[in-house]
């Protein structure tokens, strides 16, 4: 989206450069360089050194030699890590059930924020400012948390659903059952997710200037027609945004999983792919495993989120660029 | 999270990891050389040292706790303890395992039994033989073997898990169920009490408990690792194995255990509730109770674990922990003095009895004699002469395998799939013996068939 931008800008600069003289010129090209080397060097330190030792990593394996209790050293395993990673059931499984969950969650959730998001920008809605910081709150609260707040209430002994059906003559809930259980943790996405979106579309709604409404409303449009035709379009953008953030929050579902797990006997320790890699990492000790399935993982996620864009850039902004 | 979090924390946390690892990991030369220049006499002739201790049982809010490091210091003025809790077994292990690579190890570190040989095997841990060669005399030797490996002593037990029935006395009496001694009783019993209400189990069948599967299969004569000092056997789908299994299955198919993990809100309630009767694991089992089900004290006993075959008294040890002296540690000696002091020594042992566990040590096991009971079953005034007798049956001495972590998610996974789904558990003990063997296999150990 931004690679638009940064042409024309660039675009303007090297207009205005003839002017200068070369002496100056040559400064004024390190200067840029210099402004942004602290940016560099902490992006350098922090993410392409890792990201580098990782992949480093992903070609390394802890083998033993010795007897039965020969000691363990690091050695070069070649791309084993890697075909270990891709002919692994489970991992593959557990990409899958992300899926599920991502197709289940990803629609709601962007559904109710837009849903909020116009509501709110209704001209005639009451206790605006109220509403909206209410249905941003959940999203203050951290994943963890609202996790452990969601599996009180899906546990049949403490759950409020689970207490009202019984007296009704029913029976407990089975939120960790199948499918239940997508929903039960689309649920938790739902509750805290929604604000942060609905904020996302809301801001690119009120930056729509007015006066396109009020044309609309001279040619008798209603507001229901203002908002599907005329808001909605307009906000597609903000959309494409919020949608990619979401299905790459889904394909790195990590905590709630993993936080209602000792609740449930329906969440595996391999439930999803971050799981398994937390699990290879930290729990068997095998980082080599871990480091090829987060690149694995990684690429993925990328693969997927540039074929998104491709597709919807064409869509919604091929048109008027 | 959702949307949300993703730009923010969710996309940044792998990396965060990464980068953390990383930034541990190049520190790793420049402390290599530090860590070769101070041997080990040149530690034991520093003035005062302070002694890292990583443990879960001592903490440092607990004023028992500091108690019996403040003793220490008093006996021994220049060494100080420093008392810190960084979670339970697993954690302490990856942690143990990362801050080994980064050479910036802790002194003292407390394990439970099953994680200490993958430790030994990723070489985290000292070989303590000959520091605790005085004290070998203060721990039975059925403990000792919790920690010794091809004769080498890597750790010195803290705490021991003799194997018990802790159960609801006043319901059994209601339900009129006996106690049972073996497992076919218990069978008779589950069934009994079902039978009466339907909303009563005699207990939770929890899949993922693995060293409770795995003690009771040894209890039948199963041995899920073995070596011979080169090669690994891996006997999880052995037939004493298996017949547990079988046995495991028609319980969970009749629905006379209810299919859920422990501790849970949902566990913990039902056992307020008189729903959940029972707990088959360790003498530690009512102090846990007693954290989840204050109210319910003075309602339970405990009783042998019940038997496979009748008069057949012999268990394994279940739980339990151990303290090691890391590798790395630059004050291994004051380290392992301080370890062999606390677990094996007659004031040691006997101060750990302060913190509410069964010492390993034989003084504060025999002080347990004279001690009060539980504060669960506070009326079952013989409750420790039965955890001494089953601490003298104790004889099977369990190996536990370098690879005990693959195995534990590995046959989790499988059976809770199985238990929910009416797979076959036979079905889930080979699968786990092929991962085992496949992943001992892999890391280079030769398995004998």
């Amino acid at each position: 989206m931004s690679t638009d931008v940064v042409p024309a800008s660039q675009a303007a600069r090297t207009a205005r450069a003839p002017r200068t003289r070369s002496t100056r010129h040559r400064a004024r090209a390190a200067t840029p360089w210099l402004f942004a080397s602290p940016a560099i060097a902490f992006f350098t330190a922090f993410l392409i050194i890792p990201i580098g030792y990782a992949l480093y990593l992903s070609f390394r394996g802890y083998r033993v030699s010795g007897g039965a209790f020969g000691r363990r050293e690091e050695t070069f395993v070649g791309l084993e890590n890697y075909a270990t990673a891709l002919s692994d059931p489970e991992f593959v499984a557990g990409l899958g059930r992300s899926l599920i969950y991502g197709a289940i969650a990803v629609p709601s959730v962007l559904g109710l924020a837009l849903l909020f998001a116009l509501l709110l920008d209704h001209p005639r809605v009451p206790g605006r400012s109220f509403a909206r910081t209410a249905i941003f709150l959940p999203y203050a609260v951290p994943g963890v948390i609202a996790s452990l707040l969601w599996g009180f209430l899906y546990l049949p002994s403490t759950s409020p659903v689970s207490y009202v059906a019984r007296e009704l003559g029913g029976s407990s809930v089975d939120f960790f059952g199948y499918p239940a259980l997508y929903f039960a943790l689309a649920n938790i996405a739902l509750w805290s997710g929604v604000g942060f979106n609905m904020i996302i579309i809301y801001t690119s709604l009120r930056s729509v200037p007015t006066e396109i409404y009020e044309a609309a409303r001279i040619d008798g449009a209603s507001e229901r027609q203002i908002a599907l035709r005329i808001k909605i379009p307009l906000v597609t953008p903000a959309l494409v945004l919020t949608g990619l953030f979401s299905v790459i929050g889904t394909l790195q579902l990590y905590s709630e999983p993993a936080t209602l797990r000792p609740m449930s006997n329906t969440i595996s320790s391999t439930w999803v792919p971050l799981m398994k890699i937390y699990q290879e990492a930290f729990m068997n000790d095998n980082l080599g495993g871990a480091a090829a399935a987060s690149v694995v993982l990684a690429l993925g996620i990328l693969a997927l989120s540039l074929l998104l864009l491709r597709f919807f850039q064409r869509r919604t902004f091929g048109g008027a660029a | 999270m959702l949307g949300a979090e993703t730009p923010s924390a969710g996309a940044r946390r792998p990396r965060r990891r990464r980068a953390a690892l990383a930034g541990a990991l190049a520190l790793v030369p420049a402390l290599a050389l530090a860590a070769c220049s101070s041997s080990d006499d040149d530690a034991a002739s520093d003035g005062p040292v302070t002694l890292e201790f990583w443990t879960y049982s001592l903490k440092g809010t607990d004023p028992e706790a500091q108690a019996i490091v403040d003793r220490y210091h008093e006996l021994n003025p220049d060494v100080t303890v420093k008392l810190s809790e960084v979670g339970g077994t697993a954690e302490t292990s990856s942690k143990l395992l990362a801050a080994d690579r980064a050479d910036t190890v802790p002194d003292v570190v407390q394990v439970e039994y099953r994680a200490l040989p993958s430790l030994v095997v990723s070489g985290v841990v000292k070989d303590i033989t000959d520091d605790v060669a005085d004290v070998r005399d203060g721990v039975e030797d059925n403990i000792w073997d919790l920690t010794t490996f091809d004769g080498q002593v890597y750790g010195v037990p803290q705490d021991i898990g003799p194997m018990m029935l802790t159960y609801r006395a006043d319901l059994f009496a209601q339900y009129g169920v006996a106690v049972p001694t073996t497992w076919e009783e218990y069978a008779a019993a589950a069934e009994a009490i079902h039978t009466q209400d339907p909303s009563v189990y005699i207990a939770s069948f929890s899949p993922t408990q693995f060293e409770f599967f795995a003690s009771v299969a040894a209890q039948a004569g199963g041995e899920w690792w073995s070596n011979d000092g080169d090669a690994w056997s891996v006997g999880i789908g052995d037939e004493p194995s298996l017949e547990t299994a079988d046995y495991w299955q028609d319980l969970v198919e009749r629905d006379l255990v209810t299919v859920e993990p422990l501790l849970t809100p949902e566990w913990n309630a039902k056992v307020n509730d008189g729903k959940i009767l029972s707990w088959a694991a360790a003498a530690w089992a009512p102090s846990v109770l007693y954290s989840v089900a204050p109210n319910t004290a003075g309602l339970w006993e405990a009783a042998p674990l019940p038997q496979w075959t009748r008069g057949d008294a012999s268990v394994p040890f279940l739980g339990g922990s151990t303290y090691l002296v890391p590798e790395k540690s630059e004050h291994a000696e004051e380290a392992a003095a301080f370890a062999a002091w606390l677990s094996a020594t007659d004031e040691g042992s006997t101060s750990l009895l302060s913190l509410d566990l069964l010492p390993g040590g034989t003084a504060g096991r025999e002080a347990t004699l004279t001690a009060e009971p539980p504060m669960l079953m506070p009326q079952q005034t013989d409750f420790w002469q039965v955890v001494d007798q089953v601490v003298a049956d104790t004889t099977i001495p369990v190996t536990w395998g370098p690879n005990v972590n693959v195995a534990q998610s590995a046959f989790g996974d499988a059976l809770n799939e199985a238990a929910l789904n009416g797979g076959s558990f036979r079905d889930v003990f080979t699968a786990t013996q092929e991962t085992i063997a496949a992943d001992l296999e892999k890391s280079g150990f030769t398995v004998a068939d």
